[in-house]
């Protein structure tokens, strides 16, 4: 089996879905809106879901050829043979890309066939998915690049889409006035530039150093350089190899942590829920998100020669074990401002921002495969968790219409009956969803309890390898991604309880009602995956098959251990390699695992414990309120820190060049005063000194000493015959005279 | 009876172009104007052929065919003019001629 050449249709099908929704869709939709809609999405989804058979043809590719990575050039982007640089487009099939590919196409097909029901009625369905296939088809740019700069395209188009997705919404306005949705899209892409900035240096960095972009040729050439101790030279100074790498892998992490939303650039991604729910369930969560975690997988031969050249980082860390600490104090801060949030998204998306704190600091301590098995599970239960939150949305939009429509009736003629503001998004008004939702209510408890970690769900499997992993080489990490780990457990449990569990606090709960079948189909599916997801890589089983399996190398899928094994180590050791990458056997610590699920289980029970029967009204306080420490973090530290002391700075500096420096000085200043009144006094000075008085002047002189001397001539013409005869009579003398006198 | 020398034509030469110089000088009647500068051409032909019987060279009397040559054509314009003017302004006197002046 070979469909390797099958490749350029994972990017064909989401560019004809872009296409045919961004050119004829609207007309569908606003033909007639049931069958524009069923069009629009189904052609959309149908492109995806196409993508994911090419993905699954590429996976059994892999199998029936021993794992080769391949490349599958496209076109040749930019060539210039003369400096002999080429970028080519091609598309990189490897197993941790294929792993990629499986992962966007196959959650994003699902998200795409949940969001046909979650958008119905929305007056710009065909945008929203034209939009959406333009997310999947930069994601799989991104995941199927073979060098950085395509990965890079992908990149900004993946950022590109979230801004238009998150900002979906655009005309939105709090009651404020604010366009909350427009502003929260502008900052997520404002923040993303300043990780992309450490992209784009990267890039360059390892251009100058390595004279390639391509994935290959890099880890070659830096493995080859490493071992030799080569120096590289930039002009004026000049740095060892191991520094080159790590300022190259720092830029990376700056990269990742803006993509995926890592401190101190985490600040976007819970703004970012402003978006369709959809939207945060395949962008904010399962797949554009996991970027910064596929960069570090995808670099890993770079990061672990940073790892071996030492604490370069101001004398004091590597980049690698720098990665570790920024993804597990992201996890646990992440953990801790979700205690503290009422919008049942926000708290989703502190959470996707721990768990992908637990994600980098697995790639940071050289647990790639840990990383990866994470992102895939997380992108199953978390997408499960962000879906489900819609339907909870969905069913209680649709409990306060029913209301809204209900007491219209009743109360008809009674006057105006004061409403208060109603967020179908805050859980203080939900509770006891349980029996007006139950599917919803099922897939969300195997999601909360996957994403807590409960065994045998695949969130315990994937987060219990890198607590292992952590147990065993970085001690500080692990505690505090257990820490991490527990809060996560305690404010799912919250999360539950608030919404399913107790009694309605608001009519709208009273009335929601469960979505409809088209919503969730995808969230059973997803659900099944968010239970069974941990098969991937089972510790025992993968170790038995790996075993078994000894003298036959190729044709079977071992488990997430084997099959990425493939990628992590595509470079060539030299003979002498000096090069040894961790190897990180899946091992299943029992004690590491009984810990983090009795804390997890703990957690659950103490957050149902302490909102058994509280909050009873919508506006009661929340129980956590009273425990000021942690109640802290609801003042989202980076938030304010930002707002108090990055913003005003950066809005007086903006202002002071906006005004002082282009508009008084360079407009005001150098345009008018220095150019355009010169300008306009040379000016003066041609049109009234030098043309009136030098070139009127001389032509008015010449004319009026004409003039002058025709006014004397002419008198002496005074018609008289005879006068004239005297002249020539006189004239006659005179030159006889003269003659007489010369010659004589 | 004295012998008539070259000093005597001359004198006479010079009478002429006087009286006719005075003519055109002094009178107001364009006629009498027109006949003394007749008078004063004919004096320098006087002169011319005196000059030329005295040097025995024919050139004098050649350039005397084309003074009187010129002399009859200006009489015939100048006499034509002076009966366009006449008619005109019914009067011949040459001060009321002063149309054309600066």
């Amino acid at each position: 089996m070979n469909a390797y050449s099958l490749a350029p249709l994972l990017l064909l099908f989401p560019a004809i879905g872009v296409l045919f929704n961004g050119l004829i869709g609207r007309r569908f939709v606003e033909a007639d809106a049931k069958v524009g809609e069923r069009w629009s999405g189904w052609f959309a989804s149908l492109m995806a879901i196409g993508s994911f058979v090419i993905a699954v043809l590429l996976f059994l590719s892999l199998q029936a050829n021993e794992f080769q990575a391949m490349i599958v050039p496209i076109i040749d982007w930019i060539s210039i043979p003369s400096a002999n640089f080429y970028i080519p487009w091609a598309i990189r099939v490897d197993t941790l890309s294929v792993t990629m590919m499986l992962v966007v196409t196959g959650v994003g097909s699902l998200i795409h066939i949940y969001a046909i029901g979650y958008m119905h009625g929305d007056p710009n369905f065909s945008r929203f998915f034209t939009y959406f296939s333009l997310f999947i088809f930069f994601m799989l740019i991104l995941v199927s690049g073979s060098t950085y700069l395509v990965l890079f395209v992908g990149w900004e188009g993946v950022g590109l889409c979230s801004f238009l997705l998150i900002s979906f919404w655009f005309d939105r306005t709090n009651a404020a006035g604010k366009a909350m949705n427009a502003d929260a899209g502008r900052k997520a892409f404002i923040v993303n530039r300043v990780g992309d900035f450490g992209m784009i240096l990267a890039m360059f960095l390892m251009f100058w150093a390595f004279r390639s972009l391509e994935f290959g040729a890099v880890f070659n050439t830096a493995v080859e350089m490493f071992e030799q101790g080569h120096v590289v030279e930039f002009g004026l100074f000049s740095a060892p190899i191991g520094t080159v790498l790590t300022a190259i892998t720092a830029l990376f992490l700056l990269g990742a942590t803006g993509k995926s939303a890592q401190i101190p650039l985490y600040v976007w991604l819970p703004d970012a829920m402003a978006g369709p729910t959809p939207v945060s369930a395949l962008i904010h969560a399962a797949t554009m998100v996991t970027s910064g975690i596929y960069l570090i997988v995808r670099s890993n031969v770079l990061f672990e020669l940073a790892r071996e050249s030492g604490p370069v980082i101001f004398g004091v860390i590597s980049t690698p074990d720098l990665v570790a600490y920024v993804g597990a104090f992201t996890g646990l801060l992440a953990g801790l401002i979700a205690f503290t949030q009422f919008d049942i998204k926000k708290v989703l998306a502190y959470s996707t921002v721990s768990q992908l704190g637990f994600m980098i600091a697995a790639a940071g301590m050289g647990a790639y495969v840990a990383a990866m098995f994470h992102l895939v599970t997380h992108a199953f239960f978390k997408a499960l968790l962000f879906l489900g939150s819609g339907s909870v949305i969905h069913g209680m939009e649709h409990g306060h219409h029913h209301l809204h429509e209900h007491t219209h009736d009743d109360h008809h003629g009674d006057g105006h009956h004061e409403e208060a503001p109603f967020d179908p998004q805050d859980m203080r008004t939900m509770g006891g969803l349980r029996h007006k939702m139950p599917t919803t209510f099922w897939v969300y408890l195997v999601g909360a309890l996957a994403l807590s970690g409960i065994p045998p769900l695949a969130g315990f499997w994937s987060k219990d390898e890198i607590l292992a992993h952590g147990n065993e080489h970085a001690l500080v990490v692990y505690v505090i991604l257990a820490i991490a780990a527990v809060c996560t457990a305690f404010y799912m449990g919250r999360q539950l309880h608030m919404t399913f569990f107790g009694e309605p606090r608001h009519a709208a709960a009273e009335h929601a009602q469960e979505s409809p079948r088209l919503m969730t189909t995808p969230l059973i599916v997803l659900a099944g995956l968010a239970i069974v997801g941990g098969l991937l890589n089972l510790p025992y089983l993968t170790q038995a098959m790996a075993e078994a399996n000894h003298n036959h190398p190729a044709g079977i899928f071992l488990g997430l251990e084997g099959w990425l094994e493939h990628s992590i180590k595509s470079f060539e050791l030299s003979e002498e390699g000096i090069l040894h990458l961790p190897h990180t056997p899946i091992v299943l610590s029992p004690v590491v695992a009984g810990i983090s699920t009795l804390l997890a289980v703990l957690a659950l029970g103490g957050a149902f414990y302490v909102y058994r029967n509280k909050p009873e009204t919508a506006a009661d306080p929340d129980p956590l309120q009273k425990l000021k420490p942690l109640w802290w973090f609801r003042i989202l530290p980076f938030e304010t820190f930002y707002m108090k002391f990055i913003v005003p700075p950066f809005n007086w500096l903006a202002n002071w060049l906006a005004f002082a420096v282009d508009w008084n000085f360079w407009h005001d200043f150098v345009h008018n005063n220095l150019i355009r009144d010169m300008f306009v006094s040379f000016a003066t000075f041609l049109a009234d000194v030098f043309d009136k008085f030098g070139v009127d002047g001389t032509v008015n002189g010449i004319g009026s000493v004409t003039k002058g001397l025709a006014g004397g001539i002419r008198r002496t013409q005074t018609g008289f015959a005879r006068t004239y005869a005297l002249g020539v009579f006189l004239g006659a003398v005179a030159l006889l005279a003269y003659f007489l006198w010369v010659l004589y | 009876m004295p012998e008539v020398t070259i000093d005597w034509y001359i004198a006479l030469s010079v009478i002429l172009f006087t009286i006719g110089s005075l003519g055109v000088l002094l009178r107001r009647n364009a006629i009498i104007v027109f006949m003394s500068v007749e008078m004063m051409l004919n004096s320098a032909n006087l002169a011319f052929v005196a000059f030329a019987r005295h040097l025995g060279d024919l050139d004098g009397q050649v350039l005397v065919f084309f003074v009187i040559t010129v002399a009859a054509a200006e009489v015939a314009v100048g006499l034509a003019l002076i009966v366009a003017i006449f008619r005109t302004k019914k009067s011949i006197n040459i001060d009321e001629m002063n149309l054309l002046k600066g």
